[in-house]
């Protein structure tokens, strides 16, 4: 088998205030033509500027520090700058991982994909009219599945769905089929479901047009699915590399088994199954509706209401840890919201420990009783002050004088030492701040604790410390759990029961164990099958449905 | 669009009548009579009765009000004291001139700093970045009429290349009757001669206004190319080897000029404002030195007038600016 890209001992790093880092030390890799090769890695594992080095877009500041890189016989370090950029969008494409910032935001998709079109002809020394460049984009727009190639062309990116976009995208990647395709978290940013669909589409065109890929991922999951071989990396360096069953089945360097340990199975025995702890009623939710009126306009029509949420009626034990998925505009959100006292209902009633929460919302002692952890501690968190500064707020808040003391037992409640209290939001990794987060819900002693995604926005290994340290406050502190997610596999093991939330409603609820092997919801079925899986036992055991099947219940209406 | 710029539109009738209301109120709280300011200390008691029954100054200030609200809707403010004639001939006399200056000055503004501020932006931290940030901060907290003065005194101790007052060498003699601009007129009566006349006498009072705002505009437009340098898009147009002036000139420029196109709009109100000082030192017939005579004598009906030509002028060019933004960025048309 020949070689199509070997890199070879490359170094990058990257100059920041006169001092060189290094991001990418001594990897060699070897894909061969025809491979579906994944490199996977956790942030900062150097895996994204492996691949700008590939494409020769490092931003100013990186600079190749040693090793070679060759590709279809020539070597791209020392190649000449007008023949390095003859290969972009050519012989070398990328897939970019965030489908919406991919885009330029005020100019029509045709009109991008036209002038990456026009100018990677122009290179090539074989320019071409622009009706010509029309009818190949519509082509590759087919080729992706997009059903109206003409609307899509004429669409500004904010008009297309997430899914539409990686699409688009994908598309764009493939307009002058390349020899090397690169593809950065491809479907990341999306639904499990339409995820599922991006992997299987993106599968397909690499079997139907012959490509060669290198999948760039955290996903462990997705590896399985979509690639033969893979790399592993850890802070710039190659931890491991193997046939994708090798490596999963027998990993050999510790990072790995820690990184396949850390993914929460949907299936088998590695089930965590939690219990709730009796059937104490906490948080009741009757009939709960709400629909957000859209503001009246002089000389316009009045927008049609929206529906976030209808008839949701679930109630939650004291000690359960109440898991509420679902995919983004699901109204799980809102529903949250709602429990939280920070939107009131339109229709039904939500109650708190049997007291309806329209009287409660305005009441300090309730205030104390729940709160809320987001999904993203680098927002959540006011960088300006310190840990104990933000402590330092809800002690008050609660009456709580003793400040020094207390915050060094809250810290010790996450496991963090007291030395951090002095410490700014920018000198705490993405965990540290996510318990900095919990600790500041739990400054007030809640009874309830409302976690928003809480692990969403941090690495798989970090995931698993978190969920550990939050499986364990449920315990020590007795509290109850409202979790938001649409991390289904994460749920399994987290939350004793569930509710799955589709297009406002509630699709099916249940005892966690229940709802994952006998799901009796259509969308559920979907979306359970939808999730990537780590072994092939675990893919057998979910719902099985067919393509067409889910295409029907995912297009189905609610009325 | 068109509901939205309707509903715009009907936003500014509101916001110039609350102006029209709120000069209204200021005029008759000012103290002093009009009437005996006009006449002077030497005029008898009955006379002044006599003038403030002309003008309608024995009426309740309701019926006052109603009356010159339906005057300023068929375009009438009165006549004024200060010049005995019909405010809106003075007007249409003195507006022309200020809005010569301005639109030279917003031209300025756009075609020397958005450029200025792209360069900087494109060799960020170099020697050429880190001057003009320094001369456009100097632009930006120097007094126009310092700038002015200063032009002024250079331009006569180089020679006579540029004419420091007025906005006709006395020589030339041309009445503006089409569009009442000087220089456009010129062009369309096809007297070259007038138009180069009329270009030079604008050049210094134009440089003196926009200094400030040449400093602003190049800052904004700088910081928001940098900040766009940074966006994925722009990655993204990169790794499929676009070239980079395709980038920088028509990707990166349309998103980034909707920031300084903005405070162009702003900077709209404090430019008249300006036009005063600049007027002042260069000799220049405009609004703004009418306005600040007008005030000095009690001219009330001249007050209101210049006030709320100039309010609508800024609120006119505002819808513009929003125009041009929403054309430039589809999703501000969709939200509208």
């Amino acid at each position: 088998m020949t070689a199509l890209l070997e890199i070879d001992n490359l170094s990058v790093g990257f100059t920041r205030d006169g001092e060189t880092t290094d991001v990418v030390r001594d990897l060699s890799m070897r894909v061969e033509q025809g491979a579906r090769v994944a490199v996977i890695g956790e942030s900062g594992s150097g895996k994204t500027v492996t691949m700008k080095t590939i494409l020769g877009t490092l931003p100013p500041n990186g600079r190749v520090l040693g090793g070679a890189i060759r590709f279809d016989g020539q070597d791209l370090l020392t190649l000449a700058p007008r023949d390095r950029d003859r290969l972009k969008g050519t012989d070398i494409s990328i897939i970019h991982q965030d489908p919406l910032a991919a885009f330029n935001p005020v100019f029509r998709i045709g009109t991008q994909m036209d002038d990456v079109l026009r100018y990677a002809d122009a290179r090539l020394g074989q320019p071409s009219s622009a009706a010509d460049r029309g009818d190949r984009i519509t082509t590759v727009l087919r080729q992706v599945q997009l059903q109206d190639p003409a609307r899509v062309r004429h669409s500004y990116p904010f008009e297309l769905s997430g899914g539409m976009r990686q699409r688009v995208l994908i598309g764009m990647a493939l307009l002058h089929r390349p020899k090397l395709l690169i593809a950065d978290e491809p479907g990341t940013a999306l639904d499990v479901t339409t995820q599922d669909e991006i992997l299987r589409l993106l599968d397909d065109l690499v079997a139907a047009q012959n490509l060669t890929l290198v999948l760039v991922t955290h996903n462990l999951a997705v590896v399985r699915q979509n690639a033969d071989y893979v790399y592993v990396m850890q802070h710039g360096r190659l931890m491991e590399h193997g046939l994708v069953r090798q490596v999963f089945d027998a990993p050999q360097s510790t990072y790995t088994r820690q990184l396949i340990a850390a993914i929460p199975p949907l299936y088998g025995a590695g089930v965590t199954a939690q219990s709730g702890r009796g059937t104490a009623k906490l948080i009741e939710l009757a009939a709960a509706a709400k629909h957000f009126a859209a503001p009246k306009r002089w000389f316009a029509k009045p927008p049609p209401s929206v529906m976030a949420v209808r008839d949701v009626s679930l109630v939650i034990n004291r000690g359960d840890c109440f898991g509420i998925a679902g995919e983004s505009g699901s109204g799980k959100t809102t529903v949250a919201r709602m429990i939280m006292g920070l939107l009131a209902a339109t229709a039904g009633k939500v109650e708190i420990g049997g007291r309806d929460i329209a009287s409660l919302r305005r009441d300090p002692a309730f205030r104390r009783r729940i709160q809320m952890v987001y999904q993203n501690p680098a927002s959540s968190l006011n960088p300006k002050r310190t840990v104990a500064q933000m402590l330092a707020v809800p002690l008050a808040f609660a009456g709580d004088t003793a400040h020094p003391r207390r915050v060094a037992e809250l810290l010790a409640q996450v496991e963090l030492p007291p030395e951090f209290a002095r410490r700014y939001p920018h000198e705490l990794s993405g965990g540290q701040k996510q318990r900095v987060a919990i600790a500041r819900a739990l400054a007030v002693r809640p009874e309830i604790l409302v976690l928003d995604e809480p692990t969403s926005a941090l690495d798989v290994s970090v995931q698993k410390t978190i969920v550990d340290l939050l499986l364990s406050l449920r315990e020590q502190l007795d509290l109850t759990y409202v979790f938001i997610s649409h991390d289904l596999s994460l749920m399994r093991n987290f939350c004793n029961r569930i509710a799955v939330m589709w297009r406002g409603m509630l699709a099916e609820q249940g005892q966690t164990d229940d709802v994952f092997d006998r799901p009796v919801h259509p969308y559920t079925r979907a979306l359970i099958a939808a999730v990537p899986v780590l072994t092939e036992a675990e893919a057998a055991r979910k719902p099985q449905i067919t393509l067409a099947e889910r295409r029907a219940v995912l297009a189905s209406t609610v009325e | 669009m068109g509901s939205y710029l309707l509903r715009r539109a009907a936003g500014f009738v509101f916001v110039l009548f609350g102006l029209a209301v709120v000069i209204f109120v200021i005029a008759r709280i000012v103290p002093g009579d009009p009437a005996r300011i006009a006449l002077g200390p030497l005029a008898t008691h009955e006379q002044v009765l006599q003038l403030r029954t002309e003008m309608g100054l024995d009426q309740p200030a309701i019926i006052q009000f109603a009356t010159y609200i339906s005057g300023v809707v068929r375009g009438e403010f009165g006549k004024s004291l200060l010049t005995n004639r019909q405010v809106s001939r003075d007007l249409a006399e003195a507006l022309p001139a200020t809005l010569e200056l301005v639109l030279l000055t917003l031209i300025l503004m756009t075609c020397v700093a958005m450029p200025l501020g792209m360069l900087a932006a494109r060799r960020h931290n170099s020697a050429i970045d880190n001057i003009s940030r320094l001369v456009s901060l100097l632009g930006v907290v120097t007094p126009g009429f310092v700038v002015a003065i200063l032009l002024q005194l250079l331009a006569a101790e180089t020679g006579r290349f540029l004419p420091i007052t007025g906005r006709l060498s006395p020589d030339m003699s041309f009445s503006a009757d089409i569009t009442h601009l000087l220089v456009v007129d010129a062009l369309l009566r096809g007297r070259l001669d007038v138009a180069g006349d009329a270009v030079l006498h604008l050049i210094l009072p134009a440089l003196a206004l926009s200094t400030a705002g040449i400093g602003q505009v190049m800052r904004i437009t700088r910081s928001a190319m940098l900040d766009i340098a940074r966006r994925e898009h722009v990655d993204t147009l990169r790794s499929f080897g676009v070239p980079g002036h395709v980038i920088a000139l028509k990707y990166m420029l349309r998103l980034a000029s909707v920031a300084p196109l903005t405070i162009l709009g702003l900077e709209f109100a404090s430019l008249i404002g300006n036009a005063f000082v600049v007027e002042l030192v260069f000799s220049w017939p405009g609004i703004a030195s009418y306005g600040v005579r007008a005030i000095l004598s009690k001219d009330f009906n001249a007050v209101m007038g210049v006030v709320l030509v100039s309010g609508l002028f800024f609120v006119v060019a505002n819808l513009l600016i929003d125009m041009l933004v929403g054309v430039l960025d589809p999703r501000l048309r969709r939200r509208a």
